[in-house]
């Protein structure tokens, strides 16, 4: 039992944050999300390019460097730091679905081109809703629509989950491909943009069935836990430093206890959602049988922690947290379009609490 | 990162489940869950013949080095070790105090005598201990400690109170802080002392508490003796040793604590399925609440298992007493009216209602939660001193 990230990981760990620290600075984050198209293309080449981090869980046969969920959660977490506008979580959430369905033949050009820089999305929650699948092999399309597809304007592949008839199937399309429209949508969280992918006849890929589609999903939830958590602890940090510095009544305001109490409350809560996304992603590959119930449990706790994070930030920045040129609202639109993505946190502890056996599966 | 047990420690649990299957039988096996929460009066003398079994068995202080008695154990054996133990539901531990916090001082910080003198009857399950610290004047303010001890002759003569402490009427020793230098003040000039507590000079009041039950007491010294050689550490040098005390490994005891909020929270889900509390989603919520929640506290206590850093301690504090708290509220909640009953006159309380009142002090014991937000706000978040 070993908890500690290793040598290499936390490597890995500094390496991506002094990257972010000289790329992924508030003014690139806004002015891609704010002013541009919501797509940091630049910084992205070099993540995909030179720091190699789309392909870091992709087998090293399809092109990639093969290692763990764990390496790709370190990555997710500090890319949550910053809300930088890039297609990423889609990417290496698709890129393990495909692995996860490394038998099909279909599967295996797809992660290659993951491997050398494709960027993907992912449409697995109730809120994309599911086209239909027909037909099978080289001629299975698509038709359909596909809503809230998060990075979407962004991604060259789509991996989604759709239906077969009345049975869950996951699925991939190419958003380049002849019967795809992909509409850019207006969004309230503008550093993750998201789009509406039409299919009409769309050259579809079966990937596999309903545990593949579930599993794809569960991926997802332990990429957002984490991602929350590198979110909520620059947020916290910001806060907390925001709060030694502003003097009112003669005193640092972070003196009061009415506050810290507060800061103290957020940390401890954001230590334990740190240690539920790090053991989901542990699980990913050293305990896939725990995922299931792992997954909606780290989306949850961790999500919510950035939630509240982001929220109390605003307040105990007072007014300048109000501001469009203050970073908070940033964090705090990412944590509500990430909760109501996920079609709210109570039905993913339901969830959570049911597959425990807690609760009564309905 | 790996969070698989190793097959040794696969291994250890095998023997532990062995060993408490073999043994957990006949008078044992009816102690089955007493002493829970709010239930720390029930079948002392029972649960004290199970203690020996256990020191018997060499499971008592197992973290311990051998060189002390102990059998040395890993950190994670010893989550093991209490993990089963609480799946067995084996009764409540009596000496929690004597073992988790008495024997890691004297083997850390006493001497060579104290630990042959001390460490054999904790190990046995034969010598209780209890807690000197607070005083009506000093709780969360610890170093405001005013129970005096001066040295006459060959011994310490202690005058002062001491009050929340646990077990006092059934313990043989206490260890207490107490000034020794008159004058000194805060945490300068005080001592970490060993008192034998059936003499004259002590006296035992029991608090009755909330639940109607007696876990606590108020302990009156009034020139009561322990001999001069009952000082761990130097004379004045209290203050040192008793944080030590206080900064001892407590992720093993709070992983094992973790598997009885399970098993409680289990129960509380069972009889909101029997009332029929648990169709409203409500009271679904809650319950899907409390798991997720008592997940997450797994995770973060194996995350900080082995951390030295007080700073943790009060994170999980800050994590498990508002969580059992609510349950305790859940608990009476799915029961509905029903739980406005006492099941026996004139005061005897149902599991659910002995939880809902007993949880009401976790947030105040063992540093209130209010002086763990202070720690984690200062020490951890590093805000300024108020």
């Amino acid at each position: 039992m070993d908890f500690s990230f290793s040598e290499d990981q936390r490597e890995l760990r500094a390496t991506v944050r002094s990257f972010l620290d000289r790329h992924a600075t508030s003014t690139v984050v806004r002015e891609a999300a704010l002013e541009g198209d919501g797509f940091a293309r630049e910084p992205w080449q070099r993540l995909i390019g030179e720091m190699e981090l789309t392909g870091l869980a992709i087998d090293p046969e399809r092109g990639g460097t093969g290692a763990s969920f764990v390496e790709v959660g370190i990555a997710l977490e500090e890319l949550g730091r910053t809300l930088l506008p890039v297609p990423y979580l889609g990417t290496v959430v698709a890129a393990g679905a495909l692995t996860g369905a490394v038998d099909s033949d279909a599967a295996k050009p797809l992660l290659e081109r993951i491997a050398v820089g494709a960027a993907a999305a992912v449409a697995l929650d109730a809120a994309n809703g599911a086209p239909e699948l027909s037909g099978d092999g080289e001629s299975a399309t698509l038709d359909g629509s596909v809503a809230h597809v998060a990075d979407g304007p962004h991604a060259d592949l789509l991996i989604l989950r759709a239906r077969a008839g009345n049975e869950p199937v996951l699925a991939a399309v190419d958003l380049d491909a002849g019967g795809v429209a992909v509409e850019p949508l207006p969004t309230l969280d503008q550093t993750r943009r998201q789009a509406t992918v039409q299919l009409a006849g769309a050259p579809a890929v079966r990937l596999g069935g309903g545990a593949a589609a579930a599993r794809a999903r569960d991926l997802l939830a332990a990429a957002l836990a984490v991602e929350s958590v590198g979110a909520a602890q620059r947020c916290l940090d910001t806060t907390v430093e925001y709060l030694g510095e502003r003097v009112q009544f003669g005193r640092p305001i972070g003196s009061f206890q009415a506050l810290k109490h507060r800061c103290a409350d957020l940390a401890a809560a954001l230590e334990a959602a740190r240690s539920t996304a790090y053991y989901a992603a542990w699980a990913v590959d050293g305990a896939p049988e725990e995922l299931p119930e792992l997954a909606p449990l780290a989306r949850a706790v961790c999500g919510e922690s950035l939630w509240r994070v982001a929220a109390e930030s605003i307040q105990l920045h007072g007014g300048i947290g109000f501001t469009w040129e203050h970073d908070a609202h940033l964090y705090f639109k990412r944590a509500k379009a990430s909760e109501l993505l996920a079609g709210g946190f109570r039905a993913q502890r339901r969830l959570a609490a049911e597959r425990a056996g807690i609760l009564a599966a309905p | 990162m790996d969070l698989r047990l190793s097959p040794a420690d696969e291994e250890f649990r095998a023997e532990v489940r062995d060993w408490l299957g073999e043994h957990l039988r006949g008078e044992f096996a009816e102690l089955e869950g007493a002493g829970g929460s709010g239930r720390e009066h029930e079948g002392l003398e029972e649960r004290m013949a199970w203690e020996r079994e256990l020191g018997a068995g060499g499971w008592i202080g197992l973290g311990l080095p051998s060189e002390h008695g102990g059998r040395g154990a890993s950190l994670i054996q010893q989550v093991i070790f209490a993990e089963e133990y609480a799946r067995a539901g084996a009764p409540g531990r009596v000496n929690h105090v004597g073992e988790h916090l008495l024997a890691p001082t004297v083997a850390a910080f006493g001497s060579d005598e104290q630990r042959r003198r001390f460490l054999p009857g904790i190990l046995r399950g034969e010598e209780l201990w209890c807690q000197g610290y607070s005083e009506p004047g000093a709780g969360s303010d610890l170093a405001a400690v005013r129970t005096r001890a001066r040295l006459d002759g060959g011994q310490w003569r202690i005058d002062g109170q001491k009050v929340w402490t646990s077990l006092a009427t059934q313990a043989d020793w206490c260890f207490a802080i107490a000034r020794t230098e008159p004058g000194s003040e805060r945490h300068r000039g005080l001592s970490y002392l060993l008192v034998p507590m059936r003499q004259a000079g002590i006296e035992v009041r029991p608090i009755v508490q909330i639940t109607g039950t007696s876990e606590f007491s108020e302990v009156f010294f009034e020139d009561a003796v322990t001999d001069a050689e009952n000082v761990v550490g130097e004379p004045g040098e209290g203050w040192k040793v008793a944080m030590g005390t206080l900064g001892f490994e407590r992720g093993v005891a709070t992983l094992g604590d973790q598997i009885g909020f399970e098993r409680e929270l289990r129960r509380v889900a069972e009889a909101a399925r029997e009332s029929g509390a648990i169709e409203r989603p409500e009271i679904a919520d809650r319950l899907a609440d409390a798991w997720v929640e008592l997940r997450a506290m797994r995770f973060q206590a194996l995350r900080t298992l082995g951390s030295d850093d007080p700073r943790a301690a009060s994170v999980a504090k800050l994590l498990w007493a508002p969580w059992h708290q609510r349950l305790g509220e859940l608990a009476v909640d799915v029961l509905g009216a029903e739980a406005t009953l006492a099941t026996t006159a004139p005061y005897e309380l149902s599991d659910a209602q002995a939880l809902f009142l007993f949880t009401r002090s976790d947030t105040i014991y063992a540093g209130s939660n209010e002086i763990q937000r202070n720690i984690v706000a200062e020490r951890m978040l590093g805000l300024p001193k108020g």
